[in-house]
């Protein structure tokens, strides 16, 4: 009888914490769905090894995309310049490599964290619209690798002495996606056990609050831009290894919108103040298993993928924004 | 029309927000003709919750509606009030300072004076001026509201409501009906000469019209009331007629506070005669000023004491508190903390560093409401809840966290299920503690209160009060905004009279007292 209590404890500790994981992550409920409804459909395919290595391949590309981004979301600002950090700084590797060596894979890191810096810089203090600065940016940047490419008359930018990087040295566990690992955990060491991530929900929940309390608000501002370039510069090198040790040399939308799908998908509102990069990694999973999942799927054209992808990030924006808005009534 | 038969009367009425917060609980009043009636309480008596539901801005849970001896149903929204002969006047923001008057006064009511999509501006000014003339108003229609003097401003206000309801109420034959119009404390804005002339403007008003007067100022509800509706804790605690009884100023006091006085509390923490402390100059103001709100501010704040700047909204105290907390930034001067000047251009983290700490009762203005309540208590308190393993990074320590939420929340009696219980599913006053206790934990040299108690019930006041006068004894200093007179006698040991920007005079307690007549 006293047994039967104890283990009846037991099993409601683990329902209230399974529970209160999914309360607070509503895309936990996503990934399980997705995983029972396409293990159903495409057992064979969907449950296989390969695609294991694939979703891992692809959780790594979309994640360093999405999480670096997160912080400055969590702002109420919104920060699309990755695709020009990401794109520009590998020309910038393939550039200095014959000067630098091995060493110019550090141009990438230190490349984020400028544009990261005059990101913050010139919407703290010339008060631009985080959404047009940093889309200029990237189309800045985006121009500028395609011209290096043209005048350089290559058809890729690729630098093939990285590719001992693309030796995983785990089986199963593919290189882009290990290093994607530390900086995943950088990103959520710096969410969590640092004032830092702290102080991002405070301005995006209540600036004047967090003005308040103390918080210098235009230098946390500054550090969020800083901090999302020179993640997405430490995740752009997994993106970079994923390709082959190239960078991409043609601007496409949907990438842009990866990134952004990723972090709604995981629930962290494009109006602040909630959420994190925690979420962002659900979030990247969600896309990924769908796109996968979509892939595997018979008589789905992969050419069409986008257009469903595309639309689904639609409808789970009006959708999180009517849950939200739900949330603040209640 | 009978002056003794209620026109308007609302029964047993009791409104619940979010299923804990009781803001009306079993109201009954009634509306006679050519009266005014006026309702009274403390911040968060439920006086603005019961004028919404009048109004149809929300619904209540229950009750009774009737008008003119039949049963309707509440309104569902301001229109509907309309059409029933309700309107209100708003504390603030009622004007559109741009607008002309005749605009304004027939906004939202264009499409009864539009002739093929043309707005017959001439049939409205004609119309405005008949008005004008009917209610005694004298001002130019052409001129732009923001040129008016304010209390002119609250009577074309008043005037646009009535008109309202006279346009709406056409149709259902309106021109019999006495139009009631609500005013959520019409004085505020206003300096006393304004308010005698809002006063006789509303008594002759009262020819053909009945108010609802909505005020926590006893001298001029005892002044200008036909009768007194005094609430507490959303309900209907006492009814006065004054045409058939006498009510003491004092009387009608201690039915709003719902307790002998506050003063108990007061002696319990004002320092003894006996004890003699030198005490250090924490906070010299020289001369402060800022362009269009005030000038001229110079004082002493020493360690342990408590400053009040008085006055009425708009004369310049609540800047005052802020350009010393750095919300905002004055021109001119010099603020001195404990010997440091500070720069003039303000910053709260830069002022925080400084010591000077800022508190408000505004609900939301500080809190993150969805946050849990450690986080709110330890985002002034970081270096109490980090370790530094490393030099350049401080980390979290969660343990910390917890228990420094532990203990505040202990200490202040917050009720709530643990430290993770996010802040908006607390009361006002449960809130108002999380606000007050980050402050308590940080110490500072100065705290700034800005209206501290505002819209929390008696207990919770207490509770707030008791916390700040033990961080006084403790040695800090602060400076205080209020617009309860009661909460100065409280609070403060010195009162600045500011009027118009500039300080009129510094009383003492006890001279304020005699002066407020509390």
């Amino acid at each position: 009888m006293k047994g039967g209590l104890g283990q009846l404890k037991i099993g409601s500790v683990v329902v209230t914490s399974a529970w209160r994981l999914i309360k607070a992550n509503p895309a936990v409920w996503a990934i399980f769905a997705l995983i029972v409804i396409f293990s159903a459909i495409v057992p064979e395919k969907f449950l296989s090894v390969s695609n294991f290595v694939a979703i891992l391949k692809n959780f790594a590309v979309t994640s360093m995309l999405a999480v670096g981004p997160t912080f400055v979301i969590l702002l109420g600002s919104i920060d699309v310049s990755y695709m020009g950090v990401w794109m520009f700084g590998g020309a910038l590797v393939w550039l200095l490599y014959p000067y630098l060596g091995l060493a110019s894979i550090a141009i990438y890191p230190i490349f984020g964290l400028l544009v990261g810096l005059f990101n913050g810089v010139v919407h703290v203090k010339a008060r631009v619209p985080s959404f047009i600065l940093t889309l200029a940016v990237t189309a800045v940047f985006a121009f500028l690798t395609t011209y290096v490419r043209n005048v350089s008359g290559v058809l890729t930018l690729t630098v093939p002495a990285y590719n001992f990087l693309r030796e995983s040295p785990i089986p199963y566990l593919p290189s882009p996606f290990l290093l994607a690992l530390p900086v995943i955990v950088i990103a959520l060491f710096i969410m969590f056990f640092t004032k830092f991530g702290t102080y991002f929900c405070a301005i995006g929940s209540n600036e004047e609050g967090a003005k308040l309390a103390g918080v210098n608000v235009e230098k946390y501002k500054t550090l969020a831009f800083t901090l999302s370039g020179l993640i997405t510069g430490l995740g752009s090198i997994a993106i970079f290894v994923h390709l082959g040790c190239q960078t991409r040399v043609d601007f496409d939308p949907s990438e842009l919108v990866r990134g952004l799908a990723a972090i709604v998908l995981g629930g962290t509102p494009l109006a602040g103040g909630m959420g994190g990069p925690h979420r962002t990694l659900l979030g990247a999973l969600v896309y990924v298993l769908i796109f996968n999942g979509l892939f595997l799927l018979p008589g789905v054209d992969p050419n069409h993928l986008k257009l469903y992808v595309g639309t689904l990030l639609l409808g789970a924006v009006i959708a999180a924004s009517r849950a939200l808005r739900g949330a603040l009534i209640a | 029309m009978s002056a003794a038969n209620p026109i308007m009367e609302v029964k047993n009425v009791s409104k619940t927000f979010d299923r804990v917060v009781t803001a009306l609980d079993n109201v009954s009043i009634e509306v006679r003709g050519n009266e005014i009636v006026s309702v009274v309480g403390e911040n968060g008596a439920g006086k603005s919750t019961l004028m919404k539901i009048l109004v149809g801005v929300y619904q209540p849970d229950s009750g009774e509606m009737y008008y003119l001896g039949r049963r309707v149903p509440f309104p569902k929204d301001p229109l509907d009030a309309l059409r029933r002969g309700i309107s209100i006047v708003y504390q603030e923001r009622g004007v559109i300072p741009h607008l002309k008057v005749y605009q304004f006064l027939f906004l939202g009511l264009e499409e009864k004076f539009t002739k093929l999509g043309r707005l017959q501006l001439g049939k409205i000014i004609g119309l405005a001026k008949s008005v004008f003339e009917e209610l005694g108003l004298e001002c130019d229609l052409t001129s732009s509201i923001y040129e008016l003097p304010p209390s002119t401003q609250k009577m074309v206000e008043i005037a646009r409501a009535i008109l309202s309801i006279k346009l709406m109420m056409v149709g259902d034959g309106g021109s019999e009906i006495t139009p009631i119009i609500i005013l959520d404390e019409p004085t505020a804005p206003l300096s006393l000469e304004e308010r005698d002339e809002l006063f006789n403007y509303l008594l002759n008003l009262k020819k053909s019209n009945s108010f609802i007067f909505v005020s926590h100022i006893i001298p001029e509800v005892m002044k200008f009331s036909d009768r007194i509706y005094v609430l507490r804790d959303g309900r209907v605690v006492a009814h006065h007629d004054l045409s058939s009884e006498k009510v003491t100023e004092d009387q009608l006091f201690r039915e709003i506070v719902g307790r002998e006085s506050y003063y108990d509390l007061w002696a319990k923490y004002v320092y003894g005669v006996g004890e003699v402390r030198e005490r250090r100059a924490i906070l010299s103001v020289r001369n402060l000023a800022k362009k269009g709100y005030f000038e001229n501010v110079s004082f002493d704040l020493h360690e342990g004491e408590c400053i009040g700047l008085f006055g009425p909204a708009g004369c310049g105290k609540s800047e005052i508190a802020k350009a010393l907390y750095g919300e905002i930034s004055a021109d001119n001067g010099k603020i001195i903390v404990d010997g440091k000047e500070a720069k003039l251009k303000g910053e709260p983290y830069v002022r925080i560093k400084m010591g000077i700490g800022y508190f408000s009762g505004e609900t939301g203005k500080e809190l993150f409401l969805f946050w849990p309540i450690k986080k709110n208590l330890s985002i002034v308190n970081f270096e109490k809840v980090t370790k530094k393993p490393l030099k350049i990074a401080s980390v979290i320590s969660f343990k910390a966290e917890s228990s420094l939420a532990e203990k505040i929340m202990k200490k202040l009696r917050i009720r709530a299920p643990s430290v993770e219980a996010e802040c908006y599913s607390l009361s006002g006053g449960n809130k108002q503690k999380v606000s007050v206790g980050k402050w308590l934990e940080k110490n500072p040299k100065i705290l700034v209160l800005e209206d501290p108690t505002i819209g929390i019930d008696v207990g919770a006041r207490e509770e707030i009060y008791e916390v700040l006068l033990e961080m006084k004894r403790n040695g800090t200093a602060m400076i205080l905004v209020s617009d309860d007179p009661k909460e100065y006698t409280i609070l403060c040991d010195k009162i600045i009279s500011v009027r118009n920007g500039i300080v009129q005079a510094v009383y003492t307690n006890e001279e304020f007292r005699r002066l407020m007549g509390l």
